[in-house]
C-alpha cells in the first residue's frame, strides 16, 4: 500500500475556536446549574457593595443634612465680644466698644445687620412695676438690664408681641424707655403698652415702649430689661457695649469675622474675641471624614469576604466539574476556553451581586432619609461604579479556580470525572 | 495510483509515563493504520496499553516518540490551540461513563459539540436533531439525562460525537456500563454506523464487542502481539 500525503489547507489544523457568544451562554448555563448554590454566593457579594454604597449615601446626606441645619443661622452669625479684654487689666485697659459700632460694621459689604449690646451696673437695684397692694405677691425683682443699640432687634432677629423698639432718637435724648423681654414682662404683670407702663430700676422709672417675644440670637434678652445705650450712660455711666451681633449674608462669615475686629478696634484689634461659624466645607468634608473612614473598612471587609466566597465556590464548581472539564476538552475546548467559561461565570456572579447590592445600598440610603427626615444625596457615579467593581471582584476571585480548571490534563479529568 | 490516506497510522509510537524516578511504558514501538470505513476493535487486558493508544488516536495525549498522522497530518507539528480544533472537528469520543451533563437537556448535550468547533449558529439545532435521529432518540430530545436509561445515555453521547461528523469515532469501553441488552444494542447503532461508512475504534476487553469489529489490534505489555 503507497501511502500518500494529502495536501494539507490552513482549515485542515485551524486552531479551536468558540464565539464570546457561546462562551457567555455556557456562563450562564453554568451559573443557573446549581441556583440555590449562586444565590447565596452572589449574597457575599451584595453585602459588601451593599454596604460600600451605603456608606458612601449615607456620609454624603448626612453631611449635607448637616450643612443644611448650620446654614440657617449660625453661618449667618458673626458674635464680637470684648469679654478678653476685660481679664487682662481688671477693667482698666478693657477694650471700648465704640458707640459708633453698628455705623463701622454696616460699611463692611455682606453685612446685613449689626447691635451692640452689654450688661448695665444698676447698683443692685431690683425692678419693679407699679405697686399693687397684694400682700403675697412678689413685686420686687433682681432683673439683669442691658443697654442695647437699636439694630440689636435685626441683627438678634428679634420680634415683639407689642410696641415698639427704640431708635436712635430715644437714644441720644437719653429717654427713659425701655422694652421688657417676655420673660421680664411676665413677671412684672406687664401685658400692654398702649397705657404707657412704667417700670422702676431702683428709683428710676422707665416707660416701657414694647415688649420682646422672641429672639434667634442672644436669648437672655428676653429675661432682661433693654435700655437704649444713650439712656443707660446717662443713667447709670454705662461704658461700652460688651458684645456685638453681626448678621452676615451667607458666605461672608469668615471674612466679617477677620474683618470686624478690626474696624471696631484699629489699634488692637487682636484683643476682641470673635465668633464664627465653621466653614460649611469643612464641617462636610469632617462630618463624610468620620462616618467614611469607619464604614468603608466595614464595607470593604464585607467586599473581601465576598471575594474569599466566590473564589471558593468556583473552586469547589471546578473540582465537581473535573469531569465537564475533560468532556469540554475533549470536544476541542482549548485551555483558554475552559479558563474563559469559569472567569466569566464568576465575573457574572460578582457583577449580579453589584447590581442587587448597589439597589440595596441605594435603597437604605433612601429609608435612612427617610426616617430622618432628610434629603437623600448620592454621587451619581456612586451607584453606577458599584456593579463594575463587583465585577472586578468577581474577575479577581475567579482567577486561581480558573487557572486551576485550565490547568487540567483531559485524559486525567476524564478518567477521575 | 492514487490510494487515499489512513485516517489513523501510528509510525513506531511510544509513550512513557514518568512516575517518580522511574519510567513506564504504556506503549511501546506501536505501528499501525486506519482506512477510512473501517470497525477497529482494540483489545487486551488492563493495563495493556489500550486507553493510552485511544487516548494519542484522539490528540488528548502526545507520544513520547514516533509520529502519528491523523488523515495526512502529522499531529507532532501541531500546537494545543490546533490539536483542539482537529478534536472538535475530526473526532469522536464516547466514554464508558457518558460524560453526559446532568443539568441540561439531551439536545443541549449534543450541541456541545457544535459550540467548539465553529459550526454556524443556524446549522446547529438541525444537525443535533438529525443526530438524535440517526440514535433513535428523537422522543427523547427534551429529557434531562437522568431520566433517560443507560443504553439511552450512551446514544445521547454518540450523538453528541456524531453531531460535527467526525473522521473517527473513539469509543472506550462505550458498553463497560450496560447490561448485555441495551450493550447489544449499542453495539447493533454501531454497526450502522460502519454501514454507513464511519471509522470506528472501539477500545475493549470484551470479546463480543470485538466479534462486531472487521478486525482487532491485540495488546499485551504495551506492544502489538497480533492483528487479526
Amino acid at each position: 500500500m503507497t501511502n500518500v500525503v494529502v495536501s494539507v489547507g490552513a482549515d485542515a489544523v485551524a486552531p479551536a475556536r468558540m464565539s464570546p457568544r457561546d462562551l457567555a451562554a455556557e456562563a450562564v448555563a453554568g451559573i443557573f446549574a446549581r441556583p440555590g448554590r449562586t444565590v447565596l454566593t452572589v449574597l457575599g457579594t451584595v453585602l459588601g457593595i451593599g454596604a460600600l454604597v451605603a456608606t458612601l449615601g449615607v456620609a454624603k446626606t448626612a453631611g449635607n443634612q448637616i450643612v443644611g441645619r448650620f446654614d440657617e443661622l449660625a453661618a449667618t452669625s458673626v458674635v464680637v465680644t470684648n469679654e478678653r479684654g476685660f481679664f487682662f487689666g481688671g477693667g482698666d485697659v478693657r477694650i471700648q466698644i465704640p458707640a459708633d459700632a453698628e455705623d463701622r460694621l454696616l460699611r463692611l459689604n455682606g453685612v446685613t445687620a449689626v447691635g451692640a449690646m452689654g450688661p448695665v451696673d444698676v447698683g443692685g437695684a431690683l425692678v419693679r412695676s407699679v405697686p399693687i397692694p397684694d400682700p403675697l405677691a412678689q413685686t420686687e425683682f433682681q432683673m439683669s438690664v442691658y443697654g442695647a443699640t437699636p439694630g440689636l432687634l435685626g441683627a438678634t432677629r428679634g420680634a415683639l408681641s407689642t410696641g415698639r423698639w427704640f431708635d436712635w432718637g430715644h437714644s441720644e435724648r437719653a429717654d427713659r424707655v425701655a422694652v421688657l423681654g417676655t420673660g421680664s414682662a411676665q413677671r412684672l404683670n406687664v401685658t400692654r403698652v398702649d397705657q404707657q407702663p412704667v417700670v422702676f430700676i431702683g428709683d428710676e422709672a422707665f416707660v416701657v415702649i414694647g415688649i420682646l417675644d422672641s429672639v434667634r440670637r442672644q436669648p437672655e434678652l428676653l429675661n432682661a430689661v433693654i435700655l437704649p445705650e444713650g439712656t443707660a450712660r446717662e443713667v447709670y455711666g454705662y461704658m461700652s457695649a460688651a458684645t456685638v451681633q453681626i448678621e452676615v449674608e451667607i458666605g461672608a462669615a469668615s471674612l466679617i469675622a477677620e474683618q470686624a475686629s478690626i474696624a471696631l478696634s484699629p489699634d488692637e484689634p487682636t484683643l476682641l474675641r470673635v465668633q464664627k461659624p465653621p466653614e460649611p466645607a469643612d464641617l462636610r468634608r469632617d462630618v463624610e471624614g468620620d462616618v467614611n473612614a469607619l464604614f468603608l473598612v466595614l464595607g470593604g471587609v464585607s467586599l473581601l469576604v465576598g471575594a474569599i466566597g466566590i473564589a471558593n465556590v468556583t473552586l469547589v464548581s471546578v473540582l465537581e466539574r473535573v469531569g465537564e472539564i475533560g468532556l469540554r476538552r475533549a470536544l476541542g475546548a482549548a485551555r483558554r476556553h475552559v479558563a474563559g467559561q469559569f472567569l466569566m461565570e464568576s465575573t457574572a456572579m460578582g457583577l449580579v451581586g453589584g447590581i442587587i447590592g448597589a439597589s440595596m445600598g441605594v435603597l437604605l440610603v433612601v429609608a435612612i432619609s427617610a426616617t430622618r427626615t432628610w434629603t437623600p444625596v448620592l454621587d451619581p457615579w456612586v451607584p453606577l461604579t458599584a456593579p463594575l467593581v463587583g465585577a472586578m471582584t468577581g474577575l479577581v476571585a475567579g482567577l486561581y479556580p480558573a487557572l486551576r480548571a485550565a490547568s487540567l490534563e483531559p485524559v486525567e479529568a476524564l478518567r477521575s470525572g | 495510483m492514487t490510494v487515499e490516506a489512513p485516517v489513523v497510522e501510528l509510525r513506531e509510537v511510544s509513550r512513557t509515563f514518568a512516575a517518580g524516578d522511574v519510567s513506564v511504558p504504556a506503549l511501546r514501538d506501536a505501528s499501525m493504520s486506519i482506512d477510512r470505513g473501517e470497525y477497529v476493535a482494540v483489545i487486551g487486558p488492563s493495563g495493556s496499553g489500550k486507553s493510552t493508544m485511544l487516548n494519542l488516536i484522539g490528540l488528548l495525549d502526545r507520544p513520547t516518540s514516533g509520529s502519528y498522522i491523523l488523515e495526512g497530518i502529522d499531529t507532532s507539528t501541531l500546537n494545543e490551540g490546533q490539536r483542539a480544533g482537529l478534536r472538535s472537528r475530526r473526532i469522536g469520543f464516547v466514554f464508558q461513563s457518558f460524560h453526559l451533563l446532568a443539568h441540561r437537556s439531551v439536545i443541549e448535550n449534543v450541541l456541545l459539540s457544535t459550540i467548539y468547533n465553529g459550526m454556524a449558529r443556524p446549522d446547529r439545532v438541525p444537525a443535533a436533531e438529525a443526530a438524535l435521529v440517526e440514535v433513535g432518540l428523537a422522543h427523547r430530545m427534551d429529557f434531562l439525562p437522568t431520566k433517560l436509561s443507560g443504553g439511552e445515555r450512551q446514544r445521547v453521547a454518540i450523538a453528541r460525537a456524531l453531531v460535527t461528523r467526525p473522521a473517527i469515532l473513539l469509543a472506550d469501553e462505550p458498553t463497560g456500563n450496560l447490561d448485555s441488552a441495551t450493550g447489544g444494542a449499542v453495539l447493533d447503532l454501531f454497526d450502522e454506523l460502519r454501514a454507513q461508512g464511519l471509522t470506528l475504534v472501539v477500545v475493549t476487553h470484551d470479546t463480543e464487542v470485538s466479534e462486531h469489529a472487521d478486525r482487532a489490534i491485540h495488546l499485551r505489555d504495551g506492544r502489538i502481539e497480533v492483528e487479526s
